[in-house]
């Protein structure tokens, strides 16, 4: 099955309308991303999402593929720009989520002196977020866990989890520089 | 893995034959086709340059024009290649215009030496400019749709060539319809804004283009 020429007549078959060959074509463009974005991404449930979004790219794009040429050099186009795409999303993500916590940080220990100013004297601010984000906030800044820990904990994913953590940091930041 | 055999069976179940889209090749063509008649329609109304008999005998404007028609023609086949996720395989015809602008450069080169003394300049000088952007704007327009219709996974490279595709034609419109000679002026205000509306077009791409 891995034959490369047996994926582009696979191809050729499913753009002639053999559905159970389309079918058979995925599971074998699975089989083969699955370790490509395995050794390029580290969370597995993120290797799932990236690769149920080339699989959806690929179907969006199966117009652009005759059925002649090889089939790997086009699915592997596909499959490293949907890759490039999510990497530029976790590392912007990423990026925006340090500037957030750096800036939360400045906040609470800008001014040592201000006995105002510490993860106690907001915490009252910080019921007042909605209970998941509120809890995010207290175990990562009150319990020293991490975004994974405290996704295992709370049953989420850790890009939920730095999401909501996200959004809670730039409620915060508005009350507190108030 | 359920979730994976969900989507397959989801996907499979949306009638897998679709119409391949055209060959590259026939892509082109048609593209190429088109703007070749919409170059004739806006020189039938134009008029061409007052001095072409004379201007047709001058080697280096010949080698420009041909060569500026080449950098068109190189730059649509590019774009259209570049709309296929894979470039269609064909690495090399991909890279074709950046050798034909190369030569395009050595020929302006080689016409700015020769304009000496340097022809009077004309009174204008962005109203060319203009000209180029509004007469460009058609064939960027339609190019860049048929891209979207495609899947490429170069955005910003597919933008730009697209754009030096279309921008070309507005720079080969008026180079066939002014009477000027100043090397100086054309370089100023007809290529080197057909160049950065190139390097606009790579921005453009990744905007336009994302599928």
């Amino acid at each position: 099955m891995s034959d490369s020429a047996d994926l582009e007549d696979l191809m050729r078959r499913s753009l002639q309308g053999d559905a159970s060959a389309y079918a058979a074509l995925l599971k074998e463009t699975t089989r083969l991303l699955r370790p490509f974005l395995a050794r390029r991404i580290s969370m597995e449930h993120e290797v799932d999402d990236v690769l149920q979004e080339i699989l959806i790219s690929i179907h969006k794009a199966r117009h652009t593929h005759d059925g002649k040429r090889p089939y790997k050099p086009w699915m592997y186009a596909i499959a490293r720009f949907r890759l490039h795409d999510h990497l530029r999303v976790h590392y912007a993500d990423q990026l925006r989520q340090a500037e957030d916590i750096v800036g939360l940080e400045d906040i609470l220990h800008g001014d040592v002196t201000e006995p105002g100013l510490n993860y106690e004297s907001i915490s009252g601010e910080v019921i007042k977020l909605p209970e998941k984000q509120a809890a995010i906030v207290r175990l990562i800044h009150q319990e020293g866990y991490t975004a994974r820990e405290v996704a295992v904990k709370l049953g989420m994913t850790e890009s939920a989890v730095k999401v909501a953590a996200h959004r809670a940091y730039k409620v915060l930041r508005q009350k507190l520089e108030r | 893995m359920r979730d994976f055999d969900q989507l397959i069976a989801e996907l499979a179940r949306d009638p897998p034959g679709v119409k391949p889209a055209s060959h590259p090749y026939m892509l082109s063509l048609k593209l190429i086709g088109v703007a070749g008649l919409y170059l004739a329609a806006l020189l039938g109304v134009s008029g061409a340059r007052p001095d072409w008999t004379q201007a047709v005998t001058q080697p280096l404007f010949v080698a420009e024009i041909v060569l500026l028609v080449l950098v068109f023609m190189t730059a649509t086949l590019s774009a259209t290649l570049l709309s296929f996720p894979d470039g269609f395989q064909r690495r090399s015809t991909i890279f074709a215009p950046a050798w034909v602008f190369a030569l395009f450069l050595v020929v302006i080169a080689l016409a700015w030496q020769a304009d000496s003394p340097p022809a009077a300049l004309p009174k204008h000088d962005i109203e060319c400019t203009i000209c180029i952007v509004l007469l460009a704007i058609l064939p960027a327009l339609w190019t860049l749709y048929g891209m979207r219709k495609l899947a490429t996974t170069q955005v910003h490279w597919a933008g730009g060539i697209a754009m030096l595709s279309a921008f070309s034609v507005g720079a080969l419109w008026l180079r066939l319809e002014e009477a000027n000679d100043s090397m100086m002026h054309v370089v100023e205000w007809h290529y080197l804004p057909m160049l950065a509306f190139g390097l606009v077009g790579l921005w453009l791409g990744g905007r336009l283009l994302k599928w």
